[in-house]
């Protein structure tokens, strides 16, 4: 574990020199936040017209007025929350896509770096290395998980009807943010670190690695077109899914960690 | 203390390295010579361990330090976090102790806190082997570390190598500067993808060209040549004030010579061993070969 420490260490101090690599993430995430905004509050404000006049949204009414916690809601309230809620997975999404360059150029950065091949000379495994890198990539998409979300609860707080924040603190949408989001995250960018150590282009990896974010965006329009609900089973099993699918990758890039294929055939 | 056995590499049909053998052996400097795609580093990672030999084996006593081409430090880290990393990879203990004496011993210690993008090329290459000699390896492997370096950075990094040589590490080196081998390296491997020679400098120049002695003249030197050839000595060169004369010893052949040439009239200038340059070794065994 002190040699995945080290490299992790390593990694977050060069990225703590490179802060320019987080700007993208940043707008990301601040689009994702500001967006439902727009939709639940702004957006009604400036048509002068109240979300509980429009018959759009009457499956959301009856839903939330059913549930322990948003029961007590007014129908405006009731709308702004399940609005809030639904854009909780592109939220959670939003950290996960911003850090996908970083996963990205893990491994082909160390190798157009030339820094990788004494890396490898060291007792280093491949396991330790990988986890290392999937474990940089992870860090700084937690951590700006945990902000956005705060940010995006006090803003609820602060803008939306008395109360609505209160949805946003359900068990539910907490299993969506820290449990589904870390998963889906991980899985993305191991996908992400798999690809750049077999590619020789950090930019193929990226947009490989951006494959595992289509399934959770198709997640959130199923969910808001309301073919889908997150459902605390529904959670549940998609968090056991990509459990399962987080295991077979590291398996996978493991294997497809060919040494000799990287010192031998790097330009 | 490291032990190359009859090491073959292919890649797909390309036969890269083709059995060879050869030892490292404490406190000597081994000079791995060879033309671009020779196998140099393909041998140097096989040794290091990088790569697996498509037969053969490699016996190592003890760990190896493997200074890479290139320095590959981490450039926005200080010097100090790059051998950090390092240190903790090798699992040393306490940490800051041992990137402390590495950094001592490279003398480096005094640009610890400056981060490695601003340093010099000569000053990453130190850097570069403190950090290969961190877990003190017994054994280092040096791939072109002089390259691109200016004069006086490369004169400090084999100063170090010679250090590491006085200290009892087998240092094999793997270069192109064949006057660095020439002042520094103990042994001499020529390498096409087969081995074509090992041995010392100077047996491999007695073995090419074989012993001569030079004898400058204070006259034209031709006027002499005819005077040793009765006497054993046929293969006689002039050249202005200069005769070359093939000889089995030198040592022994000198004093004779000389004794000779007084005799026939010629004013003594200098006499001295005649030495091919390395250079002129190496092409002639890729010549050959």
């Amino acid at each position: 574990m002190s040699r995945v420490l080290a490299v992790l260490g390593k990694d977050l101090a060069d990225l703590r020199q490179n802060p320019a690599i987080f700007i993208p993430a940043l707008l990301v995430a601040a689009s994702g936040i500001v967006m439902p905004f727009f939709v639940a509050i702004i957006v009604p404000y400036v048509a002068g017209e109240r979300l509980a006049d429009s018959g759009d949204f009457q499956v959301a009414l009856e839903m939330y007025r059913e549930q322990p916690g948003t029961r007590d809601l007014d129908p405006e309230g009731a709308i702004q929350a399940w609005l809030f809620q639904q854009f909780l997975v592109m939220l959670m999404l939003a950290p996960t896509a911003a850090s996908m360059a970083v996963a990205a150029h893990s491994v082909i950065g160390e190798k157009q770096a030339r820094t990788l091949e004494p890396l490898l000379a060291t007792p280093i495994t491949t396991f330790e290395l990988l986890l290392a890198k999937v474990l940089a990539a992870l860090v700084p998409t937690l951590l700006l998980s945990v902000g956005c979300y705060v940010i995006y609860v006090a803003g609820i707080a602060m803008f939306a009807r008395p109360g609505v924040y209160a949805a946003l603190l359900t068990g539910r949408s907490l299993a969506v943010m820290f449990l589904l989001g870390p998963l889906a995250a991980l899985a993305a960018l191991q996908l992400a670190v798999c690809v750049s150590s077999r590619v020789n282009d950090p930019r193929s990896a990226q947009q490989l690695g951006a494959l595992v974010i289509l399934p959770m965006a198709g997640l959130f329009v199923a969910q808001i077109s309301g073919a889908f609900l997150l459902t605390a089973a529904v959670i549940a099993l998609i968090a056991l899914v990509l459990a399962a699918v987080n295991a077979a990758l590291m398996k996978t890039a493991i294997a497809l960690f060919d040494r000799e294929s990287i010192l031998t055939r790097w330009k | 203390m490291l032990s190359a056995s009859h090491l073959t590499r292919r890649f797909g049909d390309r036969l890269a390295v083709d059995d060879v053998s050869f030892d490292l052996r404490p406190g000597e400097i081994f000079a791995l010579l060879g033309p671009n795609g020779a196998g140099k580093t393909t041998t140097l990672r096989m040794l290091a361990g990088l790569i697996a030999p498509t037969s053969g084996t490699v016996l190592r006593e003890g760990g190896i330090g493997f200074l890479t081409e290139t320095p590959g430090l981490w450039e926005r880290l200080t010097v100090r976090q790059n051998l950090t990393v390092y240190a903790r990879l090798h699992g040393l203990t306490p940490v800051d102790r041992a990137v402390d004496e590495a950094l001592t011993a490279f003398g480096v210690l005094d640009r610890a806190r400056d981060l490695a993008a601003q340093l010099s090329k000569g000053l990453k290459q130190r850097v570069a082997l403190a950090r290969a000699l961190l877990h003190k390896p017994p054994i280092v492997l040096l791939d072109e570390p002089t390259a691109g370096l200016d004069p006086q950075s490369a004169r400090d990094v084999r100063e170090l190598v010679l250090g590491l040589r006085d200290r009892g590490h087998a240092v094999l080196l793997c270069t192109h500067n064949l006057d660095e081998v020439e002042r520094i390296a103990d042994r001499v491997a020529v390498l096409r993808g087969r081995l074509i020679a090992v041995d010392t400098p100077g047996a491999l120049r007695a073995r090419m060209f074989g012993a001569r002695l030079r004898v400058v003249t204070a006259q034209p030197a031709a006027a002499f040549a005819g005077l040793l050839a009765p006497h054993g000595f046929a293969d006689v060169l002039a050249e202005g004030e200069t005769l070359s004369i093939a000889v089995d010893d030198p040592a022994a052949a000198a004093p004779r010579i000389v004794r000779l040439l007084v005799d026939g009239g010629a004013g003594i200038v200098s006499v001295a061993a005649e030495e091919q340059p390395l250079e002129q070794v190496y092409l002639r065994l890729l010549e050959e070969r």
